[in-house]
């Protein structure tokens, strides 16, 4: 409904607003005009309400007209708003709209003041040299983090709305002359189609983003560190920012990325290739290395050196429960543990480790109902499993998977259920980008930050399994 | 129109697959025969595929339509048709052997405590999952495989050098008639350069593509070859007993003593890389399958070729000798033809102007 110059009439169309307590609707005689300010009381900065609008308002003088208003306020955030839907958003967004007696519009100001946490590092990925801002759930902030790191003219935001309920901010943040533009296009559109009534955290969108084939493995790309976002938009991925979320959004999204840790990139080049190959081998020894205990142990005692049979004989003596049954119960035990030490308060935590590691360990060995192989192979491929903490929750689902068929069918089983992961990996895409690429499809020029991290110098090529626009860094006929 | 498949993965989908069902049974079939020539049966096996390979890939380089394409615009969609789906039963044929040794092999070298054909029925759920999917597909498991087969394939032969009497194949050329015959015996296992057919204009052809893929092939030969000197190397006049080659091989290194079967780990590798190339045949029987009955549903010929598959598979359980007699006395004829004879029409066919846009090759898309 349009903002008419009768205020009575405008404050009618708004009246769903005075429901709630926290919504102001301050009268206020301007000259010789009558005026409302509207603001919701705990989401403006008082201060700068006073200061930018009241104390200017309040000064002027005689009949009150559309341009005299304009122009007495010096607010670099004001606006003219004429739909009375458009007031309601603004005003539940923080905004302090004044409507005036014979004026057909209403002006808003930005004065929001939001409470929020400092910026800290993000516990999901701490480094020991390089950066340690991570984003927090403002996302003003989060775009000064990225536009302090990041002072081109071709870094765009694009701001938009997502719920219905919640109309969420949301920010699309790219490169212009390096993202793929269809890449854009269909970020948008799928943004567009997000129908849901409160988008609460980025991580709701990444299901939207997501292709609509059941998989477990993710196919949106997330990260909470500044640093690391912008290197992604500089690769010529698309970021998605919420507000009210810490952790942005990046696309397309390649499963090496979980491979790669930010201080990969701040430390030297060697020490980054051995700790890259220490998590692949780290991943394949979490996934595979209870199944193929189990396996041998059931069915390829041939597998197995002699000595170290000798050792797991003498050890699984007097053991009640079959090498499945036993390595499924100690793999449940683990995973109630670990579940509980998350959701614990961390002051039981400790308590948590102890009971775990020492009391429910220690005296169900000696109690003869799980064998300290057992014990030691579930406890070292959970410790791997977190190598790569990102790809934790589909490792863990198919580890388990993995036992089951180990279990029942033995090596050839294993390889015939790799074998469909495989097929599985190399068929995923996440925007039309080979979820295994640079291996498969096999693209050269990638490789030198694959599990091989290359030279900074080195890297001048942006990656080529990325449909980015301009293939070159610091490309001289490229206008930055 | 952008393709499904690029040179590159064309000489890796060679080095990954093509060399690995050759490995397991073939060896001990080619000894009974040539004895200590048996490298040679391999090199003439070889030399035949090459001139194929040579011929599909002069017919790749004349035009940029599909083997399907090709036959509509030659025969006509009936002429085409019917062609496509004996080319499909020969895919089924050619897919059935080296899964009947497959699941001895299982059977008999994985499982020696608990021997029984259910472990390899998994394998079906594998091979019907990679016959839903896209040409691509194929593409990218070669661009992994590849690595599989070569350190399997390296590890292996590593572990059972110590072991080979080099000399063992002299003097050359005594057997060469019973090399001969083992090479006609032998056509059932070879002939994988017919996978080039339906390859043809789904990928993109790069820079000298035909030496390139030439060479992939000849390597994977090469592989065969001295798999071939190290197997007759090692077990001489008794390599006929030795079924399954490559995993009785390395069993003698001393490594083993202290490590336990470390060649298992070789072993595996190259399982891994042979479950796709197993799954391959039937792959391109399910595609052949598909344009010829015109099938929406891409799950209804996955189901016909591994049910059938299966079946005979079940069926057939206690009877690898009989098989491999019957494939090897009746069928090698039908592979000569299918695998080298009827190739080598493609460079005479004259392509008509094809107004179809598109690939008619991926009816179903998935």
């Amino acid at each position: 409904m349009k903002i008419t110059q009768n205020l009575q009439k405008n404050k009618q169309a708004l009246s769903q607003l005075q429901n709630s307590d926290d919504i102001v609707f301050l009268d206020l005689n301007i000259g010789k005009s009558t005026a409302l300010l509207i603001f919701a009381k705990e989401i403006v900065d008082k201060d700068a309400l006073g200061q930018l609008v009241l104390r200017p308002a309040l000064g002027l003088e005689g009949q009150v007209d559309k341009d005299t208003l304009w122009d007495c306020f010096l607010n670099p955030e004001k606006q003219k708003v004429f739909e009375s839907e458009q007031v309601i958003d603004q005003v539940l967004s923080g905004f302090a709209l004044l409507l005036c007696d014979g004026v057909d519009f209403a002006v808003s100001f930005g004065v929001q003041k939001y409470e929020k946490r400092a910026i800290a590092e993000p516990p999901t990925s701490t480094v020991i040299k390089g950066p340690r801002e991570g984003f927090v759930e403002s996302l003003p902030v989060n775009v000064s983090l990225i536009r302090r790191r990041l002072k081109s003219p071709q870094l765009v935001f694009e701001n938009d709305v997502c719920g219905r309920l919640s109309k969420t901010a949301v920010s699309i943040c790219y490169i212009d002359n390096v993202v793929d533009k269809e890449l854009l296009k269909e970020v948008k559109k799928k943004l567009k189609a997000v129908d849901i009534d409160a988008v609460l955290d980025s991580s709701y969108l990444a299901k939207y983003l997501s292709d609509c084939k059941p998989s477990i493995f993710k196919r949106v790309g997330n990260t909470e560190k500044p640093d690391i976002l912008v290197s992604k938009i500089l690769e010529g991925r698309v970021a998605i920012l919420v507000d009210g979320s810490p952790i942005a959004l990046t696309v397309p999204y390649l499963l090496l990325e979980d491979f790669q840790s930010p201080s990969d990139y701040y430390n030297s080049p060697y020490s980054a290739t051995i700790a890259r190959f220490i998590r692949l081998f780290s991943v394949i020894l979490a996934l595979l290395l209870p199944a193929v205990f189990v396996s041998a142990e059931l069915f390829h005692l041939q597998l197995i050196p002699l000595s170290f049979l000798l050792t797991i004989v003498n050890s699984i003596k007097g053991i009640p429960l079959s090498p499945s049954y036993e390595m499924f119960f100690t793999f449940l035990i683990f995973e109630i543990l670990n579940e509980a030490s998350v959701r614990m308060p961390k002051y039981v935590g400790m308590v948590v480790s102890i009971v775990g590691g020492l009391v429910l360990g220690e005296t169900a060995v000696n109690a003869g109902i799980i064998s300290p192989p057992t014990l030691m192979i579930i406890a070292l491929s959970g410790i791997c499993l977190y190598t790569v903490p990102e790809l934790e929750q589909p490792l863990s689902f198919l580890r388990l998977f993995f036992l089951i068929i180990a279990g029942s069918i033995g090596i050839y089983g294993l390889i015939i259920a790799v074998s469909s992961l495989m097929v599985h990996l190399t068929c995923s895409e996440s925007f039309s980008v080979p979820l295994t690429a640079p291996f498969a499809p096999l693209v050269k020029k990638d490789l030198k930050d694959s599990f091989y991290k290359g030279f900074l110098a080195e890297n001048n090529s942006r990656p080529q399994s990325l449909n980015n626009k301009n293939k070159r860094r610091l490309d001289k006929n490229v206008e930055e | 129109m952008k393709q499904a498949l690029k040179t590159r993965q064309i000489c890796l989908f060679f080095i990954a697959f093509a060399p690995i069902t050759k490995l397991f049974m073939l060896p001990s079939v080619v000894a009974s025969l040539a004895h200590n020539d048996g490298w040679i049966t391999a090199c003439i096996n070889l030399a035949l595929d090459l001139v194929t390979l040579l011929i599909i890939n002069l017919a790749c380089a004349k035009n940029n339509l599909t083997f399907i394409q090709l036959l509509e615009s030659a025969f006509g969609k009936i002429g085409g048709k019917v062609i496509c789906f004996l080319y499909a039963v020969y895919f089924l044929l050619k897919g059935f052997m080296p899964l009947q040794e497959q699941k001895e092999f299982v059977k008999l070298s994985l499982y020696i405590n608990l021997p029984t054909d259910l472990f390899f029925l998994p394998f079906f759920a594998l091979s019907f999952y990679l016959c839903l999917k896209p040409l691509r597909a194929i593409g990218r498991l070669a661009d992994i495989c590849w690595l599989f087969t070569l350190a399997g394939y390296l590890l292996l032969i590593f572990l059972s050098f110590s072991g080979v009497d080099f000399g063992a194949i002299m003097p050359v050329g005594v057997n060469i008639k019973g090399a001969i015959k083992a090479s006609y015996h032998s056509l059932n296992w070879w002939g994988d350069c017919v996978y080039l057919l339906f390859f043809m204009g789904n990928f993109a052809r790069q820079k000298r593509a035909s030496v390139k893929i030439i060479l992939s092939y000849v390597l994977s030969g090469v592989i065969v070859i001295v798999a071939f000197i190290f197997f007759w190397g090692t077990f001489t006049s008794i390599a006929f007993r030795q079924k399954f080659a490559m995993t009785e091989l390395s069993k003698y290194t001393t490594v083993i003593n202290n490590v336990g079967r470390f060649d298992y780990v070789g072993i595996l590798f190259i399982l891994f890389s042979c479950t796709f190339s197993l799954a391959l045949p039937l792959y391109f029987c399910c595609r052949l399958l598909n344009y010829v009955f015109s099938l929406k549903s891409p799950w209804i010929s996955p189901i016909i070729a591994n049910g059938l598959s299966l079946f005979f598979t079940l069926f057939l359980n206690q009877r690898l000798s009989t098989t491999t007699f019957i494939f090897q006395r009746y069928f090698s004829l039908v592979f000569l033809v299918f695998s080298n004879i009827l190739p080598l029409f493609t460079v005479f066919i004259k392509a008509k102007k094809h107004t179809d846009k598109g690939d008619c090759y991926e009816p179903n898309k998935t």
